[in-house]
């Protein structure tokens, strides 16, 4: 059994105050990740997959519940403890890229490396290992707003890949992309996965997106409402994703 | 519709519109307060002691202008960026441009206007209180000066009328020339403009040619007149503009080029964002340092007429204070004042010599001005030399050798001053042939305290007493009214310094903070991004106090230049130009640190998010 990199414990998420109108984001969510795991949320829009996102990335407090990264209890960290925390073991990957338009490619990748501290010498090597993985050699030295979208992805992904995160975790990454775009994303992201076995937790309302990863949970209403493995081809899965997303629909009809 | 549209969007602007309508309002309230000195002609001649006062008013008023005018276009083209987007988005929906193009029209006017009736209305308030605080503190009363002035309002609203009107045309032609869709993507598009390596020198080249040109008219103003005034104003104004404008980049890009500093924490983003900015910040800054350099330029002129008052009133009376025969209620006045150097000397008066001992005065040598030339004018010894018995102050006759020698002479001027025996001529005798004279028999007092300036009230009681003493008829001298005397002179001068000083300064400060906090909300995603990515928010704070440092620093560090070198201009007038200059510059900085601290903390308020 592999080690686990994401440990989520009954967690709740409630915004507004208490015993006013509260509205409820996550009820009370268990799972875990193990090294190594390509792992989709799925959900209808609301159903709290980017709350779920949000809480393991640190970037918001859960109102209950534990989560644990890599062996590290999040909730229980202060402000500063979590931006190290995220600069050290997350990488993320979002839907508008986040790039930085005032620094190069180049130097948007290596700014994780620089923010820890990594010597100057060796963030060069770093990097260029990084973009060739990803292909875009050619065009680290351009700026953010010279380069397609599919590079900007690209770039934002080998920026969460060059610090050798715990886990990379990917909010829409292919929401912004074309379908060509998209799916050479997502075979890069499943190379790494395969061959550098990086771990990813990935959040997606996209089936064909969904289909890359090796198992599938699914939100709705801030609940676990089921998951499902990759057993065979992309195919299959493709079209269990399909039918598991109308259940989710007629229930709700 | 649309311009029921247009006032929506514009409320939900409102943060941005008030940073710029304050910038606005500032730079309309320092022109007016500027013009109402410089078009107050009877004023500024009757209190100055500059002869070309006029001349060097109307060179400031250009300056002014010109640096205004700058401002102005920024502020508006400002107002253009906030609007672009939104602008756009009606021309997609079937706005026709035309329309639009009015609509932006009517509301740089409307801004501009109401700008300009709020900027009046503050001027006019801040000439009040700056000018009467300013007079009070000074204890100058000169009148004459009005803070509601008319032909300073009607030039005020002249001169912003016809820039907010060149402005807006200028803002209907840049609308007019864009597409819609730059229009709709204007907030994406990255103001990445990079200058090329060969012009850049060439015109950095050019602009240290034209500072060297501006400085040597500095130095030799006194040869040059006017002509110095208007080459320094014009070299110097654009060789400091394209100073900016070419060298600041270049600075960047080599702090950039330095991988290991670069790469070193969160460096490579701070100077990626300094560089970023600083080519849309060139102009900006360069105004800034001019403002920088005229408004410490101009209360270090203030105190260097303020210090002057005290250097030539010690060149002229090394004592601050000497009297005959005190009575008791000098003598309680006296007691209270710390003397570094005090002497009492016995002398009779008999009908026709003042009689004082050689002892007495070898005894206690008084301090002397050593000799007038123009550089030793402040050197003071001692006296040396023996005084010989029967010598008479003031004998023709050299060659009897009973003249009192000159270094003593002048002493004796001090220790006995002519006012109170106009006929009689003063004579040094021995201890012995003293107690033989007949005569009144009487005292004199000299003294130097530790700081004339300290005891300013206890000076002009002494002084006030012994004018009753001696009767009203004396012509009375002494060092308290020689200061006054010079004090009143330079007064004016002073005034306008300070006044002027204050203007400049505010007006730097809103030209700063208004370009940074105006390009603030463009910056918040960025921090928001790398908040997302793990750096720590004390790292952020750090990353914007240092480049916002470095914003601040290059203009102060062109300033002062400026201003070391420009008070030279005033050796001609001054004494000593550089005597203590060190203290305007000091206040000067704390000022600006000042600012520098605000700018951050605003800055810090608008691109972090409220911690709830």
């Amino acid at each position: 059994m592999k080690t686990q990199v994401v440990d989520v414990k009954n967690v709740k998420k409630f915004y507004g105050k208490k015993g006013e109108n509260q509205s409820i984001a996550l009820n009370g969510v268990s799972f875990s990740i193990h090294e190594g795991e390509f792992v989709g949320i799925m959900g209808p829009s609301g159903s709290g997959k980017t709350t779920l996102l949000n809480v393991i990335s640190t970037l918001d407090h859960a109102t209950d519940g534990v989560v644990q990264i890599a062996g590290t209890d999040i909730t229980i960290m202060k402000q500063d403890q979590l931006s190290d925390f995220r600069s050290q073991k997350l990488g993320f990957i979002f839907q508008d890229f986040n790039l930085l338009d005032n620094l190069s490619i180049y130097e948007n990748i290596a700014l994780p490396l620089s923010l820890q501290g990594v010597p100057s010498r060796e963030i060069g090597p770093k990097v260029k290992k990084v973009a060739e993985t990803l292909g875009i050699s050619a065009i680290l030295s351009k700026y953010p707003s010279e380069v397609s979208g599919g590079q900007k992805q690209r770039c934002a992904a080998a920026r969460a890949l060059v610090h050798e995160p715990a886990i990379i975790l990917g909010d829409e990454p292919t929401g912004a992309l074309d379908s060509k775009n998209a799916a050479s994303l997502l075979e890069a992201m499943t190379n790494l996965n395969d061959e550098q076995g990086v771990s990813i937790m990935m959040v997606t309302h996209d089936p064909l997106s969904a289909s890359y990863c090796r198992r599938i949970l699914f939100i709705q209403d801030g609940e676990l409402y089921k998951e499902i493995h990759r057993t065979s081809t992309r195919d299959a899965f493709y079209k269990e994703i399909l039918d598991v997303l109308a259940g989710l629909g007629t229930q709700k009809a | 519709m649309l311009f029921k549209l247009s006032m929506s969007g514009l409320k939900s602007k409102l943060k941005d519109y008030l940073v710029l309508l304050v910038g606005l309002v500032i730079s309309v309230s320092i022109f007016y307060l500027f013009q109402t000195l410089a078009l107050n002609r009877a004023f500024i001649e009757a209190n100055s002691v500059i002869s070309q006062i006029q001349f060097v008013f109307h060179a400031g008023s250009v300056l002014l202008a010109i640096i205004t005018f700058f401002y102005i276009l920024y502020a508006n083209s400002f107002l253009l960026s906030l609007r672009q987007k939104e602008f756009g988005m009606y021309m997609m929906l079937g706005a026709k441009k035309r329309k639009i193009t009015v609509l932006m029209f009517i509301e740089t006017i409307v801004i501009g206007f109401v700008s300009l009736i709020i900027g009046i209305a503050l001027g006019i308030g801040l000439s009040q209180v700056i000018g009467q605080l300013l007079m009070k503190e000074l204890e100058f009363t000169a009148g004459g000066y009005h803070a509601f002035y008319v032909p300073s309002i009607v030039v005020t609203c002249i001169f912003f009328l016809v820039l907010f009107m060149l402005s807006a045309i200028l803002n209907s032609i840049k609308l007019s020339r864009v597409s819609v869709l730059q229009l709709v993507h204007s907030d994406v598009q990255a103001e990445n403009s990079f200058v090329k390596g060969k012009k850049t020198f060439g015109i950095a080249f050019l602009s240290i040619i034209l500072l060297a040109i501006g400085y040597a008219a500095m130095l030799n103003m006194a040869t040059l007149q006017q002509l110095g005034i208007i080459i320094s104003l014009v070299t110097t104004t654009s060789g400091t503009y394209l100073l900016f404008m070419s060298v600041l980049p270049l600075i960047i890009k080599k702090l950039k080029a330095n991988k290991k500093r670069f790469e070193k924490g969160i460096n490579a983003f701070t100077f990626a964002q300094l560089n970023f900015r600083i080519n849309s910040l060139t102009k900006v800054l360069a105004t800034v340092a001019m403002l920088v350099a005229l408004g410490a330029g101009a209360i270090s002129v203030g105190m260097a007429f303020k210090n002057n008052v005290m250097i030539m009133v010690e060149g002229f009376n090394t004592y601050d204070v000497v009297t005959h025969n005190p009575t008791a209620e000098e003598k309680n006045i006296l007691a209270d004042i710390k003397f570094d150097e005090k002497y009492e000397y016995h002398y009779k008066v008999d009908d026709q010599f003042v009689y004082y001992t050689k002892e007495d005065l070898e005894k206690q040598r008084p301090i002397i001005q050593t000799f007038q030339d123009e550089k030793s004018f402040r050197k003071k010894e001692k006296v040396t030399g023996e005084l010989p018995v029967g010598s008479i102050v003031g004998l023709e006759d050299q060659q009897s050798g009973l003249a009192v020698p000159e270094e003593w002479a002048f002493a004796l001027d001090t220790i006995q001053p002519y006012y109170l025996y106009p006929d009689h001529k003063i004579k040094i005798i021995d201890q012995k042939m003293f107690g033989d004279v007949k005569g009144k028999e009487g005292i004199a007092i000299i003294g130097k305290s530790d700081d004339f300036q300290a005891y300013m009230m206890e000076w002009k009681k002494i002084d006030e007493l012994q004018q009753k003493k001696y009767g009203n008829d004396t012509n009375m001298y002494s060092k308290y009214r020689s200061y006054q005397d010079m004090y009143g002179f330079a007064s004016g001068t002073i005034f306008m310094g300070f006044f002027l000083g204050i203007a400049f300064l505010a007006m730097m400060a809103s030209c700063l903070m208004f370009k940074i906090l105006s390009g603030a909300t463009k910056d918040i995603s960025r921090y928001q991004m790398l908040r997302k990515i793990g750096v720590r928010s004390t790292l952020l704070t750090k990353s914007i106090y240092k480049e916002l440092f470095l914003v601040f620093l290059f203009p102060a560090i062109v300033g002062i230049i400026h201003v070391l070198v420009g008070m030279e201009m005033f050796s001609f007038i001054l004494i000593a130009p550089y005597f203590r200059v060190w203290l305007p510059i000091v206040i000067f900085t704390v000022i600006y640190a000042s600012y520098y601290c605000i700018t951050v903390q605003l800055y810090k308020g608008i691109v972090f998010p409220k911690t709830n």
